[in-house]
């Protein structure tokens, strides 16, 4: 090859490099993986799992990893600082205040997320339930609170309460069951264990009106919650001697209860053992709200636009009427939760008549103190180891104690 | 042959050292270290942060070192700071046991032990003279009916509740301690009982027994899901309680609500678990004992028990002790058994403990449920303080170690 041809060779290689330089590169999609650790269980998970493999497939380029940790909260004490924590967190909106203190998680308002877009998305429950100190912390997906599920088949009309709020009527309902069928009528996995969330209908259905409100002050020993606590006491002559999830499921099937005071996620699984059955609201629960909230890493790793679009997704009205005909959670985007479809299921409709007399959980931090006390004070009554007046008073003190290590 | 200089020679020992200094820096040192600090401090779940500029947050705390300082979370949370006053954490787990009048029961509870010191000084005295003018039973005998007399007069269990007042700490560490007398003795004696029988030779089938009796330790591996198994056996529709009414029609009580029977359940269970390494060591003891011992005593006309307590258990000694101290300090840390059966409970109050929340439940609880991490790291220290003292004197008495110098 002649050596003249070397200079044109070289110059047309350098424009060709330098046009190839400022040819726009086709738009490169960046892969992005988004994990996501949630409180998903069993049947549940399955719809869920749906959910997601559905945004994957229209957005080929995210991979969703759904793992459900054992401890989320000090898993995530570990992962966060380390950069290994989730993107997207599944939780209850009562984490709120403790993960914000921790700053495990992001405000949303800085990502997009007004409050006008919370308040025409989302039911007005929901909405309280994830603003805390002026600022939005999660997406709400699912609102829940428990009611009484009624065996048709052994608990006729005339042992159902008629009056939600009729607490003596409850107790002479069960006491007339309990002689009639040698059966206890209500299964609660709070009597005798140490669980104030399942507690909930019948403290604040005497009156009470939060366990610990949002100043902090702790309502545990005021004359409703005493005489709530020593109902609960009377209520022991007619109930099992021990309660738990699989005891009340088991005794539910068995035909040995009648009620089994619970919430939407049980619902699967008595439908799936054939029992029919009704829903009955009783006292006040808790109303929680299922949540999806950012993390911090996930705004390190800049993956914040894909979470926020998974989150809207996953708590918008396509997919949240989907789960609910699926899995009879109550949804709580405002247009699914309205959809006739979504309306005419029994779960929704009873559930719904509950969440309406329950008392909203605060995200405040305040409320990861009033779990201990109370579950402790009611297991104490239970068991005959203090009178409702000492335990509750303890409890107040316990709750008192707590909240002043906040401050 | 070079000589080595002093400081040349020193550096090569250093460097040979060096990983080993290392490893026990990481691994030993700076986790207490963090912990003691961490006892001093306000931290728990709504103090959650160090504040890095205090010097040694700044120092000890993970997340104020650079790999972490960037991506540490930073919350609304206050961060958490030296506890006013700093003993705060001490004061709140010990409470009032350096008031007056958990003193005055202390000492008062001192005092009814004084006759069994007595007795131990003067046996020991007795020991030497060759004709003892007193059967050392007989000295226990008088001491024990003294600690009887003066637990009388003194109000012992009045002087006991009183320091159960006193806070969490006493409470926790006096059901522990409660839990590990009763629960060490009565596996000792199962143990011993089995690798009699087991070394028996005119036992037939001995190997199937022995690895049949041995599969209780092969379970404890898998401690929490076999204590389970026995929560099933022992709820209110359990298979005891099924049992009971099957056979006897006799309705059983509800056992884990109960503080004692509940107590009672994880002793069994526990006992379980563990005979087997008893069994086995004393098993394994009994084969060093020399056959013509038994055969001497026989032709002396000594009865079984005499040999038993004559031959066998002063030979077998030295594997027994050494396995008594080790299944103490396991007993004293009992976690799985407990926390699968009764997760602490049966519950006594919001403001107390539960009837068999043992220390390690207890940790467990404050660490993971409660999130109060200074106090929690205060009961470890305090913890810590106790087991190395115990150990230390179980060091004088077993004399472990002596030989490895």
């Amino acid at each position: 090859m002649s050596k003249k041809l070397f200079p044109v060779i070289s110059i047309l290689l350098i424009v060709a490099f330098a046009l190839a330089a400022c040819t726009p590169k086709p738009t490169e999609v960046k892969n992005v993986t988004i994990t996501i650790w949630h409180q998903w269980d069993g049947k549940y998970l399955e719809a869920i799992q749906q959910a997601f493999a559905d945004y994957t497939a229209a957005h080929p380029n995210v991979t969703i990893d759904l793992s459900k940790p054992e401890d989320v909260a000090n898993a995530l004490n570990v992962a966060i600082p380390a950069g290994e924590g989730p993107d997207i967190i599944g939780w209850a909106n009562d984490k709120i205040g403790e993960q914000a203190l921790k700053g495990n998680i992001v405000a949303l308002n800085d990502y997009g997320i007004t409050q006008d877009f919370l308040t025409s998305t989302y039911e007005p429950a929901g909405v309280n339930g994830v603003v805390w100190s002026g600022k939005i912390w999660a997406l709400p997906e699912s609102q829940e609170g428990i009611a009484l599920i009624y065996n048709k088949a052994i608990v006729t009309d005339e042992y159902l309460p008629t009056d939600p709020m009729n607490f003596d009527d409850l107790y002479a309902k069960a006491e007339k069951f309990q002689e009639d069928t040698g059966n206890v009528l209500v299964c609660n996995q709070a009597f005798g264990g140490s669980d104030a969330y399942h507690m909930s209908p019948i403290f604040f259905g005497f009156g009470v009106p939060s366990y610990i409100d949002e100043t902090g002050k702790a309502n545990l020993n005021t004359p409703e919650a005493i005489a709530a606590a020593e109902w609960l006491l009377k209520f022991k002559d007619v109930s099992l001697a021990e309660n738990s999830y699989d005891i009340c499921f088991a005794a539910l099937k068995e035909g040995k209860v009648g009620m089994w005071w619970t919430g939407p996620w049980a619902v699967a699984g008595i439908e799936e053992s054939g029992i029919d059955y009704g829903i009955l609201p009783f006292g006040r629960p808790f109303v929680g709200i299922k949540t999806l909230m950012m993390t911090k890493n996930a705004v390190d790793r800049g993956n914040q636009d894909v979470v926020i679009d998974i989150m809207k997704y996953f708590t918008g009205a396509e997919v949240q009427k989907k789960l609910s005909l699926i899995n009879k959670t109550i949804p709580a985007a405002t247009e699914a939760l309205l959809d006739p479809e979504v309306q005419a299921l029994p779960a929704v409709a009873g559930f719904g008549a509950a969440l309406n007399l329950g008392v909203p959980m605060s995200p405040s931090p305040y409320s990861s103190a009033q779990w201990d006390p109370v579950g402790k004070a009611t297991q104490a009554i239970w068991q005959g180891a203090a009178t409702p007046a000492d335990a509750m008073a303890a409890a107040q003190t316990a709750a008192e104690e707590a909240v002043a290590q906040m401050k | 042959m070079s000589v080595w200089s002093g400081r040349r020679r020193a550096l090569t020992v250093l460097l040979f050292l060096l990983p080993t200094i290392i490893a026990v820096l990481i691994f030993n040192i700076y986790p207490t270290i963090l912990n003691i600090y961490t006892s001093f401090t306000t931290r728990n779940k709504y103090k959650p942060n160090p504040d890095c500029s205090v010097a040694l947050s700044g120092v000890l705390d993970p997340l104020c070192w650079p790999v972490f300082r960037d991506t540490a979370p930073v919350g609304l949370g206050e961060p958490y700071r030296i506890a006013d006053p700093p003993f705060k954490n001490y004061t709140d787990l010990l409470g009032k046991l350096f008031a007056p009048p958990a003193l005055i029961s202390l000492g008062k509870m001192l005092v009814c032990l004084v006759p069994l010191i007595i007795a131990n000084a003067v046996n020991k005295r007795f020991a030497k003279e060759v004709t003892p003018p007193l059967a050392s039973g007989w000295v226990w005998l008088m001491a024990i009916i003294s600690v009887v007399i003066l637990g009388f007069v003194l109000d012992f269990f009045a002087a006991l509740a009183t320091l159960m007042e006193t806070g969490d700490f006493l409470v926790v560490v006096l059901r522990t301690v409660m839990f590990v007398a009763i629960r060490v003795p009565l596996t000792f004696l199962v143990g011993l009982i089995l690798a009699l029988i087991l070394n028996s030779q005119h036992l037939p089938g001995r190997t199937f027994f022995r690895v049949v009796l041995f599969i209780p330790w092969g379970a404890s591996a898998v401690a929490i899901l076999i204590a389970l198994v026995w929560q099933f056996f022992f709820r209110d529709q359990g298979v005891i309680n099924q049992l009971l009414l099957a056979v006897f029609n006799y309705k059983g009580p509800v056992w884990l609500n109960s503080p004692v029977w509940a107590t009672v359940v994880i002793v069994l269970a526990d006992i379980w678990f563990s005979y087997p390494f008893f069994m086995v060591s004393i098993l394994g003891a009994l084969q060093s004992v020399p056959n013509e011992l038994y055969e001497a005593a026989d032709v002396d006309g000594a009865s079984p028990w005499q040999q038993l307590m004559g031959i066998t258990l002063p030979l077998i000694r030295p594997a027994i002790v050494p396995a008594l101290v080790l299944t103490s300090i396991t007993a004293f840390q009992m976690f799985g058994t407990a926390f699968a059966i009764t997760a602490g409970g049966p519950q006594l109050g919001a403001d107390k403990p539960g009837a068999t929340e043992y220390v390690m439940v207890y940790a467990y609880r404050q660490i993971y449920q409660v999130s109060n991490y200074g106090r929690a790291t205060a009961f470890a220290v305090l913890i810590f303080i106790m087991l190395f003292l115990a150990t230390l004197y179980s060091l004088r008495i077993t004399k472990i170690t002596k030989g490895a110098r």
